[in-house]
This record gives structure tokens, C-alpha cells and sequence, in this order.
């Protein structure tokens, strides 16, 4: 913590704006800018693989209801 | 002609007559009853379908199973040289074969596409009509390998002859396009785009003229039969492309095209030729290029379900000859 007083001392001397923030740690926009690569890093998992699977069952669940055997079958 | 009552007019009556006389004679146009135009990205899409068609190299085969009107499941075998980037003046190709599987689901409000590689690589495509005129699109090509995965995604509003679209996509693309009827054969469009990734901005406009013509046999019970004769397009873009497309068609089997190209900043020209074919058990395109490429694409429908595909290209600049077949079945 010491280290990071003496950066914000330091640093406002240079750019008041950003020294401003150094002392509280992980700042709020850039622990929102990792939250958001965090969730869509895990969406585009999902969707990866996932994707398939959902159209799968939304198609077997329409009308007319096709048979579980219809899905592996070549005819 | 407006002068003269079509003839067995007499058996339907006076008011008939006078009815079909003026149809026959002038239409007035109706400037707050024009129709909705084609959408901003399908401008060229007949030059596109008659000069562009799939090309491929090597064998394909591909096989769609209905389960369902609405579900079908399709899986697709490819064997084929895949072409490398090589710095040289030849190209580099290398043997590859891949197997691809397949889901769609179509409904008229929904449509799901999916397709995955033996390799992990997935390409999806939804399409949603939220309301009446409101429609979203996206699609995504997601794979294992980090930093190349991509997705879009599109808001579509169709007004009563206008259509916006607005556009998303990552590496902070956004782009927003507005299209317009102005007479019932002439439509106007722009679009504007910004891509941060690439710090690349641009404006582009569009200009889409389409000739419709109708024929009336005069009889008591007249038949108007209308065919689209002739189209032609136009699109400047700021990042210095130039395009332009005029596809006539000839008659009921036969529509003839070409394409021009130009790049004002990096001073490319490109003009093609192409024609299509569109008989009864077959459909034949073909294009040339000057760029010295010609190529041909026919799909010929063997048997109910069963189509026989056949590609070839010649590259006589870079003697490249490439050549594809398959079948598709169902």
C-alpha cells in the first residue's frame, strides 16, 4: 500500500485524473470492463457449445413430433 | 390502344370495358403507395446469384434428412485441396477433408441455422421476427483457437416503402443503412459504418432500378403476366469501391450479367459476364472475368431429391485450374 501512496502522490503531479483512482486498487471501470470480457468469454462458450443442442431440441419438440431413433437413422 | 374496347369485352358489359381501357391505357403513379424496397444488402442480388455462384474444388457430398416440415438435420463430407496464402506468384494448396454436421430449424418467425466442423469451428445463423415489420438477424462463427471467433447482429424495420437496418458486431463494428422506394422501379439507399477495431469509417450509397413489365392479353378474362426484365444496380463506398450490375433476362430460361468494379484508391478494375440458365432439370451460370477467370457451376437434378453438382474454374493468369464435384442429396 505504501508503494502505491507514494505512486499517487507522484502521480498527480503528472495526470490528476488517473492518480486520483490508483489508491483505491482495481478501479470500477476496469472492474467492469473485466466483468464484461469475463461473461462474454463464458456466452461465446455457451453459444459454442451449446448452440446445436438447442436447435436439436427445439426442432424435436415442434409439430409433428418426431421420433428419438429419426435423429441417428439415415432414412 | 386506349382507344379501342379489347374485343369480347361487349359480352361482360359497359362498365368492364371502361375498366379495362383505362388499365390498358396510362397508369398514373401513386407516389404514398409505393412498394417496400429490397433490403440495403441484397441490392445486387441477382447479379450475385447469376455471377457468383459456390465454387468449389475437390469432391462434395451433402445430405439433408428431414425429420420435420420445419427441422432437418444435414450432414456434409468434404475432400478437396484447401488453398494456403503464399507470398509467391503460385499458390500453395494443400489436401484437406472435413466433415460437417448440421441443424436448421425454419419457421416463418424463427429460423436457426447451425453448422459444426470436425474441428470445433461453428458457424450459426438466427433469424427472429420480433414484430410484423421489427426482424433481428445475427450470425457467429465461433472456434477453439482465441481471437478468431466473430459475431454480427442485425435490427431490420421494414416501413411501408422504406427499410433501416441497424447493425452490431465485435471488434466494435456498427454500422446503420436506410433504403427508399422512389418511383415503383427506382430505390435510393445509403449506409454509414465504423469499424474500431480497424479504426476504418465509410460511407457508401446505392441506387437500384428494376423494370417491370406487364402484358395483358385482351380477352373477357385477362391474364397479366410480369416478369422482371431487366436490373440494374449501382453502390459507391467511401472506402474507394465502385460497383455496378446490370442482369437482363433474355426470356423465362435465360438471364444474362455483368459486374464492374472499381477501386478509385488502389486503382482495381474488375468487369464480368456471366450467364445463367435455369432449365428444367438443370441450372447452368457462367462467368468470365477480366482478371482472365472463367468459370462454370451446374446443378443438374438427377432425381427427386437427388442433385449432381459439377464446378470448374480456370485461372489463366495464374494457372490455377481448379475443379469440384458432388451430389446433394435431399
Amino acid at each position: 500500500m505504501a508503494s502505491r501512496v507514494a505512486l499517487k502522490v507522484g502521480g498527480k503531479g503528472k495526470k490528476s485524473g488517473k492518480g486520483g483512482r490508483g489508491g483505491e486498487g482495481k478501479s470500477r471501470t476496469e472492474c467492469l470492463k473485466e466483468w464484461t470480457d469475463w461473461s462474454l468469454h463464458k456466452a461465446k462458450v455457451i453459444a459454442h457449445y451449446g448452440f446445436i443442442p438447442l436447435i436439436i431440441v427445439i426442432g424435436m419438440n415442434s409439430d409433428p413430433k418426431p421420433q428419438l431413433y429419426q435423429l441417428l437413422s439415415p432414412v | 390502344m386506349a382507344g379501342f374496347p379489347p374485343p369480347g369485352a361487349t359480352i361482360l358489359g359497359d362498365d368492364a370495358a371502361e375498366k379495362k381501357i383505362d388499365e390498358v391505357g396510362k397508369k398514373k403513379v401513386d407516389y404514398f403507395n409505393l412498394p417496400c424496397p429490397i433490403p440495403f444488402e441484397e441490392l445486387q442480388r441477382e447479379a450475385i446469384m447469376s455471377l457468383k455462384p459456390e465454387l468449389f474444388e475437390g469432391m462434395r457430398f451433402d445430405f439433408t434428412k428431414g425429420l420435420n416440415p420445419k427441422f432437418s438435420l444435414s450432414h456434409s463430407v468434404f475432400m478437396g485441396p484447401m488453398e494456403l496464402p503464399s507470398q509467391g506468384a503460385e499458390t500453395l494448396k494443400i489436401p484437406t477433408a472435413h466433415y460437417e454436421f448440421g441443424a436448421n430449424f425454419i419457421d416463418p418467425k424463427l429460423m436457426l441455422i447451425g453448422r459444426v466442423l470436425t474441428d470445433g469451428r461453428l458457424t450459426a445463423r438466427v433469424k427472429c421476427d420480433l414484430t410484423d415489420d421489427l426482424s433481428l438477424k445475427a450470425n457467429a462463427q465461433l472456434s477453439n483457437e482465441p481471437n478468431m471467433s466473430h459475431g454480427m447482429i442485425n435490427f431490420d424495420y421494414k416501413g411501408k416503402d422504406y427499410r433501416t437496418q441497424l447493425q452490431l458486431g465485435d471488434g466494435s463494428l456498427f454500422g446503420a443503412s436506410y433504403i427508399q422506394s422512389i418511383t415503383p422501379h427506382l430505390s435510393l439507399g445509403g449506409e454509414v459504418f465504423w469499424a474500431g477495431q480497424h479504426l476504418k469509417s465509410g460511407v457508401g450509397y446505392a441506387a437500384r432500378y428494376e423494370n417491370d413489365k406487364m402484358v395483358k392479353l385482351a380477352c373477357a378474362m385477362h391474364v397479366p403476366f410480369a416478369s422482371l426484365l431487366w436490373v440494374a444496380t449501382g453502390q459507391v463506398a467511401s472506402t474507394g469501391m465502385i460497383a455496378m450490375s446490370y442482369v437482363q433476362k433474355v426470356s423465362e430460361k435465360v438471364s444474362l450479367a455483368t459486374d464492374f468494379m472499381y477501386n478509385y484508391l488502389s486503382r482495381d478494375v474488375t468487369a464480368s459476364v456471366g450467364y445463367d440458365y435455369i432449365l428444367r432439370q438443370a441450372r447452368l451460370r457462367g462467368k468470365l472475368d477480366s482478371n482472365g477467370c472463367a468459370s462454370a457451376f451446374l446443378e443438374e437434378r438427377l432425381n427427386m431429391g437427388l442433385n449432381f453438382v459439377l464446378s470448374a474454374e480456370i485461372d489463366h493468369k495464374k494457372s490455377d485450374y481448379k475443379f469440384g464435384f458432388g451430389l446433394t442429396v435431399g
